[in-house]
């Protein structure tokens, strides 16, 4: 142990004030290795550094990356998809059977790997300022394009400007709202970039990641088209592409990287998950992208299919308004969290594959949320006496609107069903998804003017996203109007916040603070589920991702 | 003859045109629009209203509607909104899809079904005639997705005898295709089944009973000149109506198979093009979904005055 201390100390001798108070955290115990190694990677420390520190301080591990490295080449993998819902192109694409197929071919600055650890992909490291206002990110000096030219910090640039422009319709726009703006990435040299941001943000690599689903880095001089040629940087090439059936890539041989395993990959597009789950028990496919458990259980039973349960942070949030009747008394609306059996909803609707939500975005599963949080249990009797307090002791009738999305609809029969034991009389109404989010701005939409309502929310590797839009007082996404100015401030706080140890300790107000509040009701995080015929192996268990370069048959 | 074919061409036409105006009607009740079904409901409002700048769908309703009619009968289909690429080729390889499957299921029903049909009533009251009738009307009255998945689960899951998938992978050719269209054409075969050999078995129950069938019995003809040549001539007709007017099914109505066995027809391209809100593709498509049909209740209509006399001269008069 001397001997790794004394490395450890020459370490922290070329390492800055975040990087030492990180090591601080983890020497005295107060983080676990895997948030020592998600955060460090957030701070740019690279690693191989990170885990040979969490080692000498652990003891070693075998790391995801190099458990999947073996395997024999070769292979036509068969995928089958959601089908993408219009031209695949990264700048406007917004559904997951389009953006997946942006993984062959295309890269990110970073990825978040397994258990949220950034891992550095076109970037090599990255570096805050002492704030982290300005983040500094050094690129790969040996990545080509599938055309064949080099990648510099002018491309880098202009992927991110392009995403940023007000002027153009890009889906990544809201992901860089009080972030980053257009003509704030700097460049430094050909090879390094310079980000100044809005505001300090701790997390800002996730920004730049595979979390930013659109932000593959494509040439300075993209201008669509991309279906033709699907350019980019990545392990694999385009060699077809059929709109509304699928597209099939080939192994690029000039890859910057360790050669792809499979040979070929060809995606299906599907129009529901009914026949996805149907043609992988058939054997048309090897793999599915991801499929809601609802629909699936067949696959569980099947001796032929694996099921691969990753855990993550996606979830269905239930608004109140906190506005207007019956919900502007916070006191009813604690009082129907308070009537939810999450042991039970996790078991009937999951059959065990969630996580219990304590009604905030914060996860267990984030490194900064804090488990001291006492978890709300179901308590009818305190739910009652919140009722009689709040003066609707007798109960009343409200209706929920919802989308038939997933489990969703289930969830919302379930709910009505807790409801019912104080009183709460909830009356469905389940929409189409076009219904439910109209034109998606106040006014317009029953998302967001609904008094009571449920709606699914993705995977990321941060919570900074469920903070802000759906819960600030100027969010564009806050469906319960929730406006409470400790909470902006809170928020505002923790998305600055360096270091670990400050994010958990501002989670921890947050969390509190949303528990007495409740404008949402958050039961669950549901793991994301990828079924694959078995003997096919090398698939990264991240949670909304395919990335299929290290896949092969056993 | 050339008189009801004219008067059937523009009633065709004024159909058409109604249809049009309709589909766009509806489409602008369906909620949402075409940049927010493009960018997803979290993009930001500005990106929304930039791509329906760039689409042309913040256009008053009538100039998009203008715009897009005075295109198409010059034979230009118009963009797509959500694919950015000529509605045209579209229209094209999911109609074509829907034709072969639909010609499949039609060279595998209209026999069989004429066949039982025929069959029953030649022992009708029997055990057979009592057999075909059942088996047929149950076999109608299975929604296609039931019987898909069933079928799906015994032939391709089980017993991996057909393919699933209705779309043959690349390079294998027409017969790979053809193979590849077994399974998904048996829910359909079913529920048409049971219809069109209950319309042969009811036309040929009369045609035996009737007088000009005793009489060619009565006066010496062959078993099988009497039911080729009097019974099934005018046993047949009113199926010949039936199945013209199943072809609209056939050939858009099959959205359910087309999403189970995941091939690209017309009908899940239309369905598609109305949950984006994707105007041209959506109108090209229904569109040619109603030409097909006109023409498929025109040809019946023809047939069926060409074999029967009465329609043809009455018609001519």
């Amino acid at each position: 142990m001397s001997k790794d201390r004394k490395r450890l100390d020459a370490v922290r001798r070329d390492v800055g004030v975040l990087e030492n108070d990180l090591f601080d955290e983890l020497l005295s115990g107060c983080i676990g290795r895997r948030d020592f190694m998600r955060h460090g990677s957030v701070l740019g420390l690279s690693l191989p550094l990170l885990g040979g520190i969490a080692g000498a301080v652990f003891g070693p591990t075998l790391s995801p990356r190099r458990a999947m490295a073996a395997g024999t080449p070769g292979a036509t993998i068969r995928i089958g998809i959601g089908q993408p819902a219009g031209a695949i192109d990264p700048v406007t694409i917004a559904d997951n059977g389009g953006l997946v197929l942006l993984e062959p071919t295309g890269e990110f600055l970073c990825r978040t790997g397994p258990d949220l650890v950034l891992q550095p992909q076109l970037a090599e490291s990255w570096r805050p300022n002492t704030d982290g206002s300005v983040w500094t990110f050094k690129l790969r000096q040996d990545v080509t394009f599938q055309n064949g030219r080099k990648m510099t910090a002018d491309d880098v640039i202009a992927s991110i400007d392009r995403m940023a422009d007000p002027k153009n319709s890009a889906n990544a726009l809201s992901a860089f709202k009080g972030i980053l703006q257009k003509g704030n990435s700097r460049k430094i040299d050909d090879h390094t970039v310079e980000f100044h941001l809005d505001a300090p943000n701790g997390n800002f690599p996730y920004v730049l990641s595979t979390d930013n689903y659109n932000l593959v880095i494509l040439p300075a001089d993209y201008a669509g088209d991309y279906e033709k040629t699907f350019i980019g940087t990545g392990p694999f090439k385009l060699e077809k592409f059929t709109p509304k059936v699928g597209a099939s890539f080939v192994r690029n041989p000039n890859y910057w990287g360790k050669p792809a395993l499979p040979e070929r990959l060809e995606y299906s597009f599907f129009g529901d998950q009914q026949s996805q789950v149907l043609a992988l028990q058939g054997g048309d496919v090897d793999v599915l992208q991801q499929v809601a458990f609802k629909g699936a259980q067949a696959l569980f039973n099947d001796p032929n299919i694996d099921v691969m349960s990753i855990k993550s942070v996606s979830h269905q949030q239930v608004h109140m308004r906190t506005d207007m009747a019956p919900f502007q008394d916070k006191r009813v609306r604690r009082a129907l969290a308070l009537t939810l059996d999450r042991k039970k909803l996790v078991a009937g609707l999951f059959n065990g594959r969630a996580s219990i939500g304590n009604d905030t975005p914060f996860a267990a599963l984030f490194p900064s949320s804090d488990p001291t949080v006492p978890q709300r249990e179901q308590n009818l009797a305190e739910a009652k006496q919140l009722l009689e307090a709040a003066g609707v002791g007798k109960g009343f009738d409200v209706k929920l609107t919802t989308e038939r999305y997933m489990e969703i609809p289930d969830y919302a029969v379930l709910l009505q069903n807790f409801a019912k034991a104080v009183g709460i009389n909830i009356a469905l109404n389940v929409e189409d998804q076009n219904a439910y989010y109209g034109k998606a701005v106040f006014g317009q939409s029953d998302w967001l003017d609904s008094v009571l309502g449920i709606t699914d929310y993705g995977h990321r590797g941060v919570p900074n996203v469920f903070l802000s839009a759906p819960l600030t007082s100027d969010g564009t996404w806050n469906s319960a109007h929730f406006k409470n100015p400790t909470y902006d401030k809170l928020v505002a706080q923790y998305i600055a916040s360096p270091d670990l140890g400050g994010q958990r300790a501002i989670a921890g107000q947050i969390q509190r603070l949303l528990l007495d509040e409740t404008p949402l009701i958050v039961g669950y995080f549901f793991d994301e589920l990828v079924p694959m015929r078995k003997g096919l192996a090398g698939i990264p268990p991240i949670a909304n991702r395919l990335f299929m370069e290290g896949a092969h048959f056993t | 003859m050339s008189r009801l074919l004219f008067k059937r061409l523009a009633l065709s036409f004024a159909t058409l045109w109604i249809l049009s105006v309709l589909v766009f009607g509806a489409g602008q009740v369906l909620p949402g629009d075409p940049a927010r079904a493009i960018l997803g409901p979290l993009a930001e409002a500005r990106a929304v209203a930039v791509l329906n700048h760039q689409l042309g769908t913040d256009r008053p309703l009538l100039v998009q509607y203008w715009d897009w009619i005075s295109h198409f009968v010059r034979g230009d289909p118009g963009m797509s909104y959500a694919y950015r690429a000529p509605a045209g080729p579209f229209i094209a390889s999911a109609l074509g899809n829907s034709l072969l499957l639909g010609a499949v299921a039609f060279l595998i029903v209209v026999p069989l079904s004429l066949f039982g049909g025929v069959w029953a009533a030649l022992h009708a009251g029997r055990f057979v005639d009592r057999a075909i009738t059942l088996l047929g009307l149950s076999a109608t009255v299975i929604p296609e997705f039931v019987s898909g998945i069933v079928l799906i689960l015994v032939f391709g899951v089980w017993l991996r005898w057909l393919p699933i998938s209705a779309t043959a992978p690349r390079g294998g050719g027409f017969g790979s295709q053809l193979f590849h269209l077994i399974l998904p054409s048996m829910p359909l075969v079913l529920v048409l089944f049971g219809y069109i050999a209950r319309m042969a078995r009811a036309g040929t129950v009369e045609a035996l009973a009737a007088e000009y069938t005793r009489t060619a019995v009565l006066k010496g003809l062959p078993r099988r000149d009497v039911l080729f040549r009097h019974v099934l001539r005018n046993a047949l007709l009113p199926t010949i109506a039936v199945i013209g007017t199943q072809t609209g099914y056939l050939i858009g109505g099959l959205v359910v198979i087309e999403v189970l066995f995941r091939y690209q027809g017309i009908g899940t391209l239309i369905y598609t093009a109305a949950r984006a809100k994707d105007f041209p593709l959506l109108e090209a498509g229904v569109l040619s979904v109603g030409i097909v049909y006109t023409l498929a209740t025109l040809i019946a209509d023809l047939l069926y005055a060409a074999l029967n006399p009465r329609v043809r001269f009455g018609a001519g008069e």
